[in-house]
C-alpha cells in the first residue's frame, strides 16, 4: 500500500480527493453564511442579496453532486443489499463485478449526452444570475458523472483482479 | 427488446448495483422507447435547483451529524432522567423521548442507536429492564422522531409532493404540524407498553431532585433553545425552512466549536465529508428519479396504475389497508429515503383518487417506513444495533418484535383517525 501511497498515481489521487473534499467545505460554509447574511438583512434591514437565493440552490447540485463522487470514492451509494448474505464469495465477487460494470456504462453513457446538452447551452448563452452563464453552473453534471465513471471502472478492475469485493477493495 | 432490457434492470438492482445507476438506467431506456434525446436528463437533475427548500437537507444532515459528533446525546439523555426519571418505567419513557428528539434532528440515519442507544442500553439494564425489552426498546427508538420536525424525511416528502404540483397541500410547515399528534401517539402507545411489559417486575423508583434538574438544564442550556429557535423562527415567520436550517446550522457549529468546545476546527472538514457523503446519495437519487417519474406521467404510468387498483378495489378503506401492507413491505427492504423518492410520485396520484390527502398520505407513509428500520429480515436499525451492541441479529428479531406490534397499532389508528394528523391545522 506504501508504494501506491508514494505513486504518481497516488499523488494524484490525493489532489482529486483534497479538490473534493475543500469543495464541499467551502460550498457548505457559504451556503450557510449566505442564507443567515440574508435572513438579516430582509429581518432588519428590510432588503437582501439579488443572486443570494438563486446561488444557494446552484450550491446544493454541487454539493450534492460532489458528495456523490465521494461516495463514489468508498463505493457507498445506497444500493438493495439482499443478495450477499446468501451468496458463497466467488459468487459474490461475480455479481458485485456485474453491478459496477453496469454503473459505469450507465455513468458513462450519462456523461456523454450531460456534454452534449452542455454544448447546447454554450451556444445558447442565457445567464442564470448575475452575469454567470447557465451552463457554468450546469458543469458540474458532466464532472461529476466522469468521477464516477472512473471511479467505477478502476473499481470494476480491481474487483476482477483482486481477490477482494468491492466493499474491501474500495478501502485502498 | 425493451422487456429485456427492462429485466436487466431490475437484476442489475437486485445484485447490489447503486440505486441511482439503476433509476438512470431505467430513465434512458424509457426515454429511449419514446424518442426524446437522452439530453434531457441533464435538464431534469438540474431541476435540482428549481426546489428552494432543498438547501434544507445538507444544512440540517449537516447539524445532525454536529450534534452526533460532540456529546449532545449524554446531555439529553441526563435533561430527560431529571424530569421523567422519576416515574413508574421512567427511564423507558426517557429512552423514548430523547430518540425521538435525537432522530428529529439527526434524520433517522441510524445516528440515533449508535449515539443515544449505546448510552441508554446500560441504564436500562443497570435499572433492573430486562435486556430483550431493553435491546427492543432501544432498537426500536431508532426511527421515533421520523414525524417530528425538522425531520428530513419529512422534509423529502413535501419536496417531492411540492415537485408534483400539490404546493398548495403540502407545505413543509403545515406537514410539520401534522406530524406532532401522530409521533405523540406512538411515544404514549410505547410507553404504555413498557409500563404493562414490566408490571411484575417494576424497577425501584427514584425520587425527583430539584438540584439534579437544575444542574441538568444547566448544562443543556445551550441545546434547549434549538427546537424553539427553529420552529419559533419558522412559525413567527421570521425565516424559511430551508433559512432555518441554515440558522440552525451556524448555530450549532458556533455552539459545539466555541461554547461547548466539544469539537475542533480541524475536525470539521471531516464531518462535512461524512455527512455530504450521505446527502449526495440521496440528492443523486432524488434527480434522476425526478427524470424517472417525468417519464413514467408522460407514459401516463400513475393513471393506468390507478385506473388497474380501481379494477380491483373500489372502497377507501381495503385501499388504505393495502396501501399500509405495501408500504411495510417496502420499508423493510429499501432505505427510507430512496422509498420516498421513487414511491411517492406513483403512489400520490393514486391515494389522491381515493380521497387521501396529500399530508395524511405523507404521514401514513412515513410511520410505516418508521418501522421498516427494524422489520426482519434486513431492516437497517436490526442491522446497525446487532452490530452495535454485539448480539446476534436473530435476537434482535425477538427483542423488537412487541414494539411492532404495538407500532402497527399505532398505524392503523393514525391511518383511520385522519383527525390526528389534522389536529393542529386550522383550514382542514
Amino acid at each position: 500500500m506504501s508504494n501506491f501511497h508514494d505513486s504518481i498515481a497516488g499523488r494524484l489521487l490525493r489532489r482529486v480527493h483534497w479538490f473534493e473534499d475543500s469543495l464541499l467545505a467551502l460550498m457548505l460554509l457559504t451556503m450557510i453564511l449566505l442564507a443567515v447574511a440574508q435572513i438579516f438583512l430582509r429581518n432588519i434591514f428590510d432588503t437582501g442579496i439579488v443572486w443570494g437565493d438563486p446561488l444557494i440552490r446552484v450550491m446544493v447540485i454541487w454539493v450534492a453532486l460532489a458528495g456523490a463522487m465521494v461516495a463514489g470514492r468508498n463505493n457507498s451509494h445506497i444500493s438493495i443489499d439482499i443478495i450477499s448474505p446468501w451468496v458463497n464469495f466467488k459468487t459474490l465477487k461475480l455479481l458485485r463485478s456485474a453491478s459496477t460494470l453496469f454503473t459505469a456504462i450507465v455513468c458513462g453513457i450519462m456523461v456523454y449526452h450531460s456534454i452534449d446538452f452542455i454544448l447546447l447551452e454554450v451556444e445558447d448563452g442565457s445567464m442564470a444570475f448575475a452575469s454567470i452563464p447557465i451552463w457554468v453552473c450546469e458543469l458540474i453534471i458532466p464532472i461529476a458523472f466522469t468521477v464516477l465513471t472512473l471511479r467505477f471502472i478502476i473499481c470494476f478492475v480491481l474487483i476482477l483482479t483482486s481477490s477482494a469485493t468491492s466493499s474491501d477493495v474500495s478501502k485502498e | 427488446m425493451y422487456i429485456a432490457m427492462g429485466g436487466a434492470i431490475l437484476l442489475a438492482a437486485l445484485i447490489g448495483a447503486p440505486l441511482f445507476a439503476v433509476i438512470l438506467a431505467a430513465a434512458m431506456l424509457g426515454f429511449h422507447a419514446q424518442e426524446v434525446p437522452l439530453s434531457v436528463i441533464t435538464i431534469e437533475l438540474y431541476r435540482i435547483t428549481d426546489t428552494p427548500l432543498l438547501s434544507a437537507l445538507p444544512l440540517f444532515t449537516f447539524t445532525g451529524y454536529l450534534l452526533a459528533e460532540g456529546n449532545t446525546s449524554s446531555r439529553i439523555v441526563r435533561l430527560t432522567s431529571a424530569f421523567f426519571g422519576w416515574m413508574p418505567s421512567g427511564l423507558a419513557l426517557v429512552s423514548l423521548l430523547t430518540c425521538a428528539f435525537f432522530t428529529a434532528f439527526t434524520g433517522a440515519s441510524g445516528v440515533t442507536i449508535v449515539a443515544i442507544g449505546a448510552l441508554l442500553l446500560p441504564a436500562l439494564t443497570k435499572a433492573q429492564y430486562s435486556e430483550r425489552f431493553s435491546l427492543g426498546l432501544v432498537t426500536t427508538s431508532g426511527s421515533l422522531g421520523l414525524l417530528l420536525p425538522p425531520s428530513l424525511p419529512l422534509i423529502l416528502y413535501g419536496i417531492i409532493a411540492q415537485q408534483m404540483g400539490y404546493g398548495e397541500e403540502v407545505q413543509i410547515k403545515t406537514l410539520f404540524l401534522a406530524g406532532l399528534m401522530p409521533a405523540a401517539l406512538m411515544i404514549l402507545m410505547l410507553a404504555l407498553y413498557s409500563f404493562w411489559a414490566n408490571r411484575d417486575n417494576p424497577a425501584p423508583l427514584t425520587p425527583f431532585s430539584w438540584g439534579e434538574a437544575w444542574d441538568a438544564l444547566k448544562e443543556a442550556r445551550w441545546e434547549i433553545p434549538m427546537p424553539i429557535f427553529v420552529l419559533g423562527g419558522i412559525y413567527g415567520g421570521y425565516f424559511a425552512v430551508s433559512e432555518a436550517a441554515a440558522a440552525t446550522a451556524l448555530y450549532v457549529l458556533i455552539m459545539e466549536l466555541f461554547l461547548y468546545k466539544e469539537i475542533t476546527t480541524k475536525e470539521l472538514p471531516g464531518i462535512m465529508q461524512k455527512s455530504m457523503v450521505v446527502v449526495g446519495g440521496i440528492l443523486l437519487i432524488l434527480g434522476v428519479s425526478l427524470a424517472f417519474t417525468n417519464f413514467l406521467v408522460d407514459a401516463e404510468v400513475p393513471t393506468q396504475l390507478f385506473e388497474l387498483i380501481q379494477t380491483h378495489i373500489d372502497d377507501k378503506l381495503t385501499f388504505l389497508i393495502l396501501l399500509n401492507i405495501i408500504l411495510l413491505l417496502l420499508g423493510a427492504i429499501l432505505d427510507i429515503f430512496s422509498a420516498i423518492v421513487i414511491m411517492v410520485p406513483l403512489l400520490l396520484p393514486v391515494a389522491i383518487g381515493y380521497d387521501i390527502h396529500p399530508i395524511h398520505l405523507g404521514i401514513i407513509f412515513l410511520a410505516n417506513m418508521q418501522i421498516g428500520y427494524f422489520t426482519p429480515p434486513v431492516g437497517m436499525n436490526l442491522f446497525i444495533a446487532s452490530y452495535r451492541f454485539n448480539k446476534p441479529i436473530t435476537e434482535l428479531y425477538r427483542a423488537t418484535l412487541p414494539y411492532m406490534f404495538v407500532l402497527m397499532a399505532a398505524v392503523l389508528v393514525i391511518t383511520f383517525v385522519p383527525a390526528l394528523t389534522f389536529f393542529f391545522i386550522n383550514d382542514e
